[in-house]
């Protein structure tokens, strides 16, 4: 059963309540058992890459993290369930174990071995995250081939989970270090599924907070996350602990429309649009150093310290950290000049974009509005914003689902060309900023006068849907050719000649060779349409003219062209 | 050790105020009041659960390894590892065994596809590949010293790519082990003859207009002299010095040039088996072509950056030697180019193969590269 959504929201439907279900999540066994069989392979992994053959395709490290999980998480895991990963993964399992000295249920008294230092403050973002994906990236063409460097990064990734557990407050780890939450954490948003109260009203009369703080039934958020606020997939881990912990029932897990999380392109930070850009980046160096036909660029990026690698190493953080975001800073920048008008208000704009927009198209789109009555409806958004607020309610968490509600990715992405489409992400976009961003003395749209980094942190949104799409692109390249390698893999693990399946003689069989382009390709276009769907949102709720996303829109574009080119050529 | 505690959220999500935070307190730290025997039971099956998942990996593929490796009839495991040369090469390349013991060898490949070859043991494997794992059984009887080498093109050092089995527990007999491998103390040809295989040579004056036959040759029932027909002899003379020998003898005189080279080819060619030239054809393509190239015109892709004789006279050419060099390889005695095969080329790239060659086998490498100069 689904508890009526708040005015102003619409919940999807509550995956949590089904009974089975329902019954999973609020036991601990299910999470913890799926958490130890990954702890059971992670240590094969381990101790595959530091004891088995070093043959890559012949070692179960290399084949079962950098093939089957890999598959596993970017086709299938992100996409459709977010950082459902997460909440089973084994690397900060150990550390979260010797912290709460428990392994499944809280342990009475509530004793930590951790020293519960806060994280400092200047680092509470993912730029850490991002260096540390870079380092990983940078020597990626060595990890993903040999055994025994997957095994020791595996190896260090634990480790410092379980420093980092004794030494900081829960899961500073997943939150602020771990290279791969990151993006997971990032391409998140795109999942059909989220985490969400079920009514922000409870959570605002509930003084206790035990999702927060903790209870006799679980831990407070070890994500650090207060769920009464959460707009975003990027920070829950999906650990489920508020479910368990809500004395209120107020938390579920619901599905949802996939992307909801980026129809918000306002108030967005710059280390999550860095995350996009490297990831994005990634993708094409990646494409181009492990899947491309230069031997000599592949050669350079595996001999780590020879001169051919430090010119690879500059190259890589070049194109990482000057070209593409200079490339993507030059594009907004220019859709900023094209797309701001000084001395247009927020109501003047509206009404005009109102009466541009072909009314039988702005119809079919907002099917619950009359454009020209949209102006006023965002008053009373704001209105109830400010009560929300005076209750006491997180502000963030008055950035209510507005736009999300009405106007749907996937449904903005079909018709993204059309007149309706630019003048509802527009409008939409107004009476986000409108809502978030009224206060005395200043101006009704801030988009007039978003700074540069605001519209670059804004149009980053698109790199989401982008960068998904490339790594989806990338990873079915080298998925169902290379699969066939995980039957050898499981039946002799460490390559020592063995056979226990039966299966160690199988040979290489690429499967479905041809089906790869027919994939990709479609892939690659849907996030495309979906980021200059974005783009063209990100200009309205930014107070841009619809062609002020042209440049970004062209950005997107000239990426999934150039990785067409790699795929394809 | 701390006690559980809340704190405000870093981002992402927004903590209550500090006015509404809710207070610590230890009525909502987790578990409490959950105590009892069941839950004991719970924590102990987790903990199994647990020791299972970080100990079962490493317990059960040590311990399935301990018993796997037993060979039958309690034969030793020599676990070798081919790696291409620039990476080390074979791993160990140098293994001691008793006479009569029983070994299985296990050869893996961590990069590319090897061959493995010991020729005085009979073990020729024409496939390792990387990650598979290649086991062959040996017994060697007798002992002896058994040169082992990849027998692929695996890397631009591919011929570096040897190792060596001694095989100790009662002396050498003699000077040529009981596999009849060329690595005792015997001299080879070439020594015996005083043949400086370093010393530069002149072409050959006289070069047939085409390609001599042997078939013709035999067709023309020559009357061949001792120093052609016996290998033996033949093997310290050139083609191009026969031919002289032989247009010199006034038996010839009526005879054509094209018919007196007709017969140095079936000379040179006429003891040689279909079954050598088979076995030949397959060590050719094997160990020459690379450089040499498969038509033994010095255009292998493994011979372009080899310094070749210029490294002794930088006047000459780099690279192989070219086989289809008519004045060159009729100038050359089948001893001088044993020689060469046998020691290798000092410095020139062109590898030593007098480890893994049988005296036959020399012999008919040797006559498979007169095929470049000569027709059967």
């Amino acid at each position: 059963m689904t508890e009526r959504p708040p005015p102003g929201r619409t919940r999807g439907y509550a995956l949590s309540e089904i009974p089975i279900v329902r019954r999973a999540l609020r036991s601990r066994w299910p999470q913890f058992g799926l958490t130890a069989i990954m702890l059971a392979f992670f240590v094969l992994a381990i101790v595959a890459g530091l004891a088995g053959t070093p043959a890559g395709n012949r070692n179960f490290g290399i084949v079962f993290v950098w093939i089957v999980w890999w598959a596993l998480l970017i086709l299938l895991l992100v996409p459709f369930a977010g950082r459902m990963w997460c909440g089973v993964c084994p690397i900060p399992a150990p550390g979260e174990w010797l912290q709460r000295r428990a392994l499944v249920q809280p342990r009475p008294g509530g004793k930590l071995y951790t020293l519960g230092l806060k994280w400092p403050r200047p680092l509470r973002n993912i730029w850490l995250q991002n260096a540390g994906f870079l380092g990983v990236a940078l020597f990626s063409a060595v990890i993903l081939t040999t055994p025994a460097a997957t095994a020791l990064v595996l190896l260090a990734f634990m480790i410092v989970a379980v420093g980092t557990s004794l030494a900081f407050e829960r899961r500073t780890f997943c939150r602020y270090l771990c290279p791969v939450g990151g993006f997971i954490g990032l391409y998140s948003q795109v999942a059909p599924l989220e985490l969400r109260v079920k009514d922000p009203a409870v959570c605002a009369g509930h003084k206790e907070k035990t999702c927060y703080t903790g209870s006799d039934d679980g831990y407070g958020c070890p994500w650090m996350v207060f769920p009464g606020s959460l707009t975003s997939n990027t920070y829950c881990g999906l650990c489920t602990e508020c479910l368990r912990t809500c004395n209120r029932d107020n938390v579920a897990i619901f599905a949802r429309r996939a992307g909801a999380d980026l129809l918000q392109t306002s108030g967005r930070r710059l280390d999550e649009a860095y995350k996009g850009l490297i990831m994005l980046a990634c993708a094409f160096i990646y494409s181009a150093v492990l899947l491309g036909p230069w031997g000599e660029l592949k050669e350079a990026a595996r001999a780590v310290g020879t001169p051919g690698w430090m010119a690879y190493t500059a190259a890589f953080l070049a194109i990482n950290l000057v070209v593409v975001p200079g490339l993507f800073w030059i594009a907004v920048r220019a859709g900023r000049w094209l797309g701001g008008r000084e001395g247009e208000t927020s109501s003047s704009q509206i009404e005009r974009l109102a009466t541009q927009a072909p009314p039988a198209m702005a119809g079919a789109t907002l099917p619950n509005f009359r454009v020209g009555a949209i102006a006023s409806s965002l008053r009373a958004e704001s209105g109830t914003v400010s009560a929300g607020r005076s209750e006491g309610i997180p502000p963030v968490e008055a950035r209510g689902e507005i736009a999300s509600s009405q106007t749907p990715l996937l449904a903005t992405t079909v018709p993204s060309l059309g007149g309706a489409l630019l003048a509802t992400t527009a409008v939409n976009g107004s009476a986000r900023v409108t809502a978030r961003g009224t206060r005395p003395g200043r101006p009704a749209v801030r988009g007039m006068s978003a700074s540069t980094s605001e519209l670059f942190a804004g149009y980053a949104a698109v790199l989401v849907p982008l960068g998904l799409a490339a790594w989806v692109a990338f990873t079915l390249s080298f998925v169902l050719i290379n699969f066939s390698y995980a039957w050898p893999a499981l039946s002799d693990p460490l390559g020592w000649g063995w056979d226990l399946l039966g299966t160690a003689s199988l040979p290489w069989t690429p499967y479905a060779p041809g089906l790869v382009p027919l994939l990709q390709v479609p892939v690659l276009l849907a996030g495309l349409a979906s980021a200059i769907a974005l783009a063209l949102r990100t200009a309205g709720q930014h107070g841009q003219r619809p062609w002020g996303a042209l440049p970004v829109a062209a950005f997107c574009t000239a990426s999934t062209i150039g990785l067409l080119g790699l795929y394809l050529a | 050790m701390n006690t559980w505690h809340a704190g405000e959220p870093s981002d992402g999500g927004t903590a209550p105020e500090p006015d509404g935070r809710p207070e610590r307190d230890a009525e909502r730290l987790p578990g409490a009041g959950s105590r009892g025997r069941p839950r004991r039971r719970l924590d102990l099956a987790a903990l199994v659960i647990v020791v299972v998942a970080l100990t079962a990996a490493p317990v059960g593929v040590f311990g399935y390894r301990a018993a796997h490796l037993r060979a039958p009839a309690g034969a030793r495991v020599v676990e070798i590892i081919a790696r291409v040369p620039e990476q080390g090469g074979f791993g160990p390349d140098h293994i001691t065994l008793q006479a009569g013991e029983a070994v299985r060898l296990r050869i893996s490949s961590p990069d590319v596809v090897h061959g493995f070859s010991i020729p005085g043991l009979g073990v020729d494997i024409d496939e390792i590949y990387p990650g598979k794992v290649v086991e062959v059984d040996i017994r060697p009887e007798r002992p002896g010293r058994f040169p082992f080498a990849c027998t692929r093109w695996c890397s631009v050092d591919h011929w570096r790519m040897r190792g060596v089995i001694d095989v100790v527990g009662a002396p050498i007999q003699g000077g040529v082990t009981p596999d009849g491998v060329v690595a005792t103390q015997r001299p080879p040809l070439y020594q015996r003859l005083g043949i400086d295989l370093d010393a530069m040579r002149h072409a050959a004056a006289d070069v047939p207009s085409g390609r001599p036959s042997a078939s013709a040759g035999a067709r023309s029932a020559f009357a061949l002299p001792l120093a052609l027909s016996s290998a033996d002899e033949r093997r310290a003379t050139t083609p191009a010095d026969a031919f002289a020998r032989l247009r010199a003898d006034p038996s010839n005189s009526a005879r054509t040039d094209g018919e007196i080279w007709d017969a140095v080819a079936w000379a040179w060619l006429k003891d040689l088996r279909p079954d050598e030239l088979a076995a030949a054809d397959e060590r050719f393509a094997r160990d020459c072509a690379a450089c040499h190239g498969p038509d033994g015109n010095r255009d292998g892709p493994a011979g372009k950056n080899l310094p070749g004789l210029a490294k002794m006279d930088p006047s000459l050419p780099r690279g192989p030697a070219d086989f289809t060099d008519a004045p060159q390889m009729l100038a050359a005695s089948d001893a001088l180019l044993e020689g060469k095969i046998l020691r290798g080329g000092m410095g020139t790239g062109m590898p030593e193969f007098g480890s893994l060659y049988t005296e036959a086998e020399l012999r008919s490498a040797v006559a498979r590269i007169r095929l470049f100069t000569f027709d059967r």
